[in-house]
């Protein structure tokens, strides 16, 4: 089988991206595989190739429901019908017919909660699996930066489904974190592909200011000096419609983007910021996920990232045209003690451990009636059915101390006085091969071929609402 | 209408009979026996769920704004318009909340996605990201378009002829048609979020969310009105048939086969104060509905009597001076009154 014809007769796309063609190989040679690649890398091709090939349906376990979706969307994008998502959203009325024909289903996503559910899990097992995808594997990680407790019962589901083959994806994971797939998912002799964590197309930039007011004055002259696309991370809602005002005000275009906002203003956000009508996004860490817009040139942390792992892929959706992109991260005296604020944040406190336990994972309530935080309640409940208190206790701290450590790593990188890329790169236990000339903050940045990029064309919004129809039909 | 203004509106009618988070529930569209009959004593339709997200933060600072504006007096109990209230007209509206249930939003949604999408096929663009990704919306829409040929161009053009004059001949501004067409996207235009609206045209992002659900009221009303070829289909499905909630239909059902109050209770599982909210919206719907079940002919008239000779809507005001009356009595009668008196 030529997979370059198959790619391009499937896909539309004619040739391979790095290590993709590794990793097809080696899946449909039958070998369970672990598979790093950066984000914007293709991963969606290393199992949608396959599954043209394998016999049977594949089943993709995806963590986040917005990613989930975005999967989804993207496959009916690319002509594919034969797709059913498993979560939450899914309707009564449609629900018996996917269940009765779930096996003629190529893709099956399925959310972790779902997939322990007896009915699922019995439905699933009288269907044929050629190969079980773990996407974003690295949430399997407690040490990872983005740990799902949820995500831990695909354990669970894979002696019911006899253990069949595996694919696990990731974008971001240690080897620490490696290990930790390879035996969660009980993988023995795994293919494990690493992708270099090097973007070098990306040039590391560090900020330091003072107080809060000069680093608000270096964002005015920054964005009036470089122009987008680019993203600017704020940390918090509030923050991220603030910069967004202070945008506008220098009469550049610019719009927030958050989880508060309702999902309809989300979808027109990242449409204008797709079609060039926004030059920059003020946003927390919902922005991004799902976001294909190859030519962002900025990424700006306006507040300390919580750990290398969520900063690379962050930073990580700038550049993917291969053209420059600059990382900028800011730091003003004392942003480290909300950088210590927000690494706690999501971890359960002992109070709120010992709310859910008394009143069972089920409690929900706890939640609206604001006694336990959603996320708090999520990692809580998870270890309270497999632990004792005492036991859970005692998970949280040595989860309070992976959080440290890498609240330490984000300092550490803010203090660093050589290579900020070498010790990046470090952070995933790979060493830097070539050291591009427009490095980092550290080596001497040449800023001047990002302020060669010229701003978009403003495009003027139509006047009345007879012009704004004729622009948008213009038949 | 801004959003103060529908508050307003709405306390006019229930001056001194209702508390001051009343009008909250009504906008919000509440589905409960108190909500749903104030809209038959007081004539509330138009009102009737036209912001379905209201937060009670936001009602409730409009609320103080109005106290400070000075159209509200300090009580306790009731809604205490000042005379500076009572003076100010209504605001006009196209509002009909009760007759459109918040249809008007899938209406919308099959609009954008199917202008979307003419949008980009008429322009040669095969392939884009749906803006509405609502699975219903979108098998929907599909349907809609493979039945009118949107492949054809003068499909196309005459979609867009029918929107420009149906959209013409709707009484709203034009600020109101400008916010209809800022919520749509097409091929490289793409729709602006509310607070880019509310910014650009100096309004409250609740002023700007209302005028739209006024906008498009206004003129769904005119497609029904001019029923144009392709636009008509739009509405499919969209006004309701019965106006009685889904769980009044089910205990009327009940009631018809003989079954009692009590019975119809437990038979569903539910309190016996809510088996007579049903009853109360079944009153308030139907001009021949028989209350002799429920309510002696004498008290009937007793508790009309009483209510015309007070002026007075509340409850309490009238259980008053007719103890021997429940509650439920009470609200059926005035419910029938609307209609049949």
């Amino acid at each position: 089988m030529n997979l370059e014809k198959l790619l391009y007769s499937a896909y539309g796309f004619s040739s391979f991206r790095p290590g993709q063609r590794e990793i097809i190989e080696q899946v449909l040679a039958g070998k369970d595989v672990i598979a790093l690649l950066p984000t914007g890398m293709g991963k969606s091709i290393c199992y949608q190739l396959p599954a043209k090939i394998l016999p049977n349906s594949v089943l993709i376990i995806s963590p986040l429901l917005s990613l989930m979706q975005d999967q989804v969307a993207q496959l009916k994008k690319m002509g594919e019908k034969s797709v059913v998502a498993i979560n939450s959203f899914l309707k009564p009325e449609d629900k018996e017919k996917v269940w009765s024909n779930l096996g003629s289903y190529k893709f099956i996503f399925v959310s972790p909660e779902m997939l322990v559910q007896p009915y699922v899990k019995q439905k699933l097992q009288q269907i044929r699996i050629s190969l079980l995808v773990a996407d974003e594997a690295h949430c399997i990680s407690q040490w990872g930066f983005d740990f799902r407790p949820d995500y831990l019962r695909i354990s669970e589901i894979l002696p019911a489904l006899n253990f069949p083959q595996v694919l696990a994806l990731t974008a971001t994971a240690t080897d620490k974190v490696t290990e930790e797939i390879r035996e969660y998912l009980s993988l023995k002799e795994p293919y494990i592909y690493r992708h270099p964590m090097d973007r070098e197309n990306i040039v590391y930039d560090i900020k330091k200011f003072d107080d809060q007011r000069d680093k608000l004055e270096f964002l005015k002259g920054f964005i009036c000096k470089f122009s987008g696309p680019g993203i600017i991370y704020a940390g918090t809602r509030k923050k991220s419609q603030e910069l967004s005002s202070l945008l506008a005000e220098q009469g550049v275009s610019s719009a927030f983007y958050h989880g508060g906002m309702e999902h309809q203003d989300r979808v027109f956000v990242q449409q204008q910021f797709q079609n060039g009508e926004l030059q920059w996004i003020c946003s927390t860490n919902a922005f991004g996920m799902g976001v294909h817009i190859p030519n962002i040139r900025h990424v700006i942390h306006f507040q300390l990232p919580t750990s290398i792992e969520g900063y690379v892929q962050e930073v990580g959706r700038a550049g993917r045209d291969g053209q420059p992109a600059l990382a900028t991260l800011l730091y003003a005296q004392g942003d480290e003690a909300l950088l210590e604020s927000l690494v706690m944040d999501d971890l359960p406190t002992q109070h709120e451990i010992e709310a859910v336990y008394r009143n069972g994972t089920a409690a929900t309530h706890l939640i609206d009636q604001g006694i336990v935080r959603e996320t708090a309640f999520r990692v809580a409940s998870y270890w309270i059915t497999k632990l004792p208190l005492e036991g859970v206790n005692k998970q949280m701290e040595l989860l309070r101390r992976g959080k440290w450590e890498q609240a330490a790593k984000i300092r550490e990188l803010l203090s660093l006085e050589s290579c900020l890329r070498s010790y990046i790169i470090s952070c995933f236990d790979q060493q830097l091969a070539d050291k591009p000339s427009n490095c980092c903050i550290n080596d001497g940045i040449n800023y001047e071929v990002f302020a060669e990029f010229l701003p978009p064309a403003e495009k003027q919004q139509p006047l009345d609402w007879q012009d704004r129809l004729r622009v948008i039909l213009p038949i | 209408m801004l959003f103060t203004e529908l508050i307003m509106a709405i306390m006019k009618a229930v001056d001194r009979q209702r508390t001051l988070t009343s009008p909250f529930h009504l906008i919000k569209g509440k589905k409960s026996g108190q909500t749903i009959q104030d809209i038959g004593y007081f004539n509330l339709y138009p009102y009737f769920g036209v912001l379905p997200k209201l937060d009670k933060k936001a009602y409730d600072q409009a609320v103080q704004r109005l106290f400070m504006e000075g159209y509200l007096l300090e009580n306790e109990q009731v809604i205490e318009l000042t005379p500076k209230a009572l003076d100010a007209e209504v605001a006009p509206s196209p509002l009909n909340g009760w007759k459109y249930r918040g249809n008007e939003i899938i209406f919308f949604q099959r609009l954008s996605l199917i202008v979307q999408t003419l949008s980009n096929t008429s322009q040669g663009i095969k392939i884009f990201d749906p803006i509405v990704n609502k699975e219903e919306v979108q098998a929907w829409v599909k349907m809609y378009l493979k039945r009118i040929g949107f492949r054809d161009l003068t499909v196309v053009q005459t979609f867009k002829e029918q929107l420009l004059a149906t959209l013409t001949n709707t009484e709203i501004s034009e600020i109101h048609k400008m916010i209809l067409m800022e919520r749509l996207s097409g091929h490289e235009l793409s729709g602006l979020t509310w607070q880019q609206i509310a910014d650009s045209k100096e309004l409250a992002i609740l002023d700007a969310q209302l005028m739209f659900v006024e906008a498009l009221h206004g003129w769904m009303a005119a497609i029904e009105h001019a029923k144009p070829s392709l636009l008509i289909g739009l509405m499919e499905g969209i006004i309701q048939q019965s106006s009685l909630t889904e769980t009044a239909k089910r205990t009327e059902k009940l009631f018809e086969r003989g079954f009692s109050l009590e019975q119809i209770a437990s038979l569903r599982q539910l309190k016996t104060s809510t088996i007579e909210d049903h009853f109360v919206e079944l009153a308030m719907n139907d001009p021949y509905f028989n209350f002799t079940p429920f309510v002696d002919p004498q008290l009937y008239e007793a508790i009309i009597a009483e209510s015309r000779q007070r002026k007075t809507k509340r409850l309490r005001d009238i259980k008053e001076h007719l103890p021997q009356a429940s509650y439920f009595q009470i609200r059926l009668a005035l419910a029938i009154r609307e209609e049949q008196g």
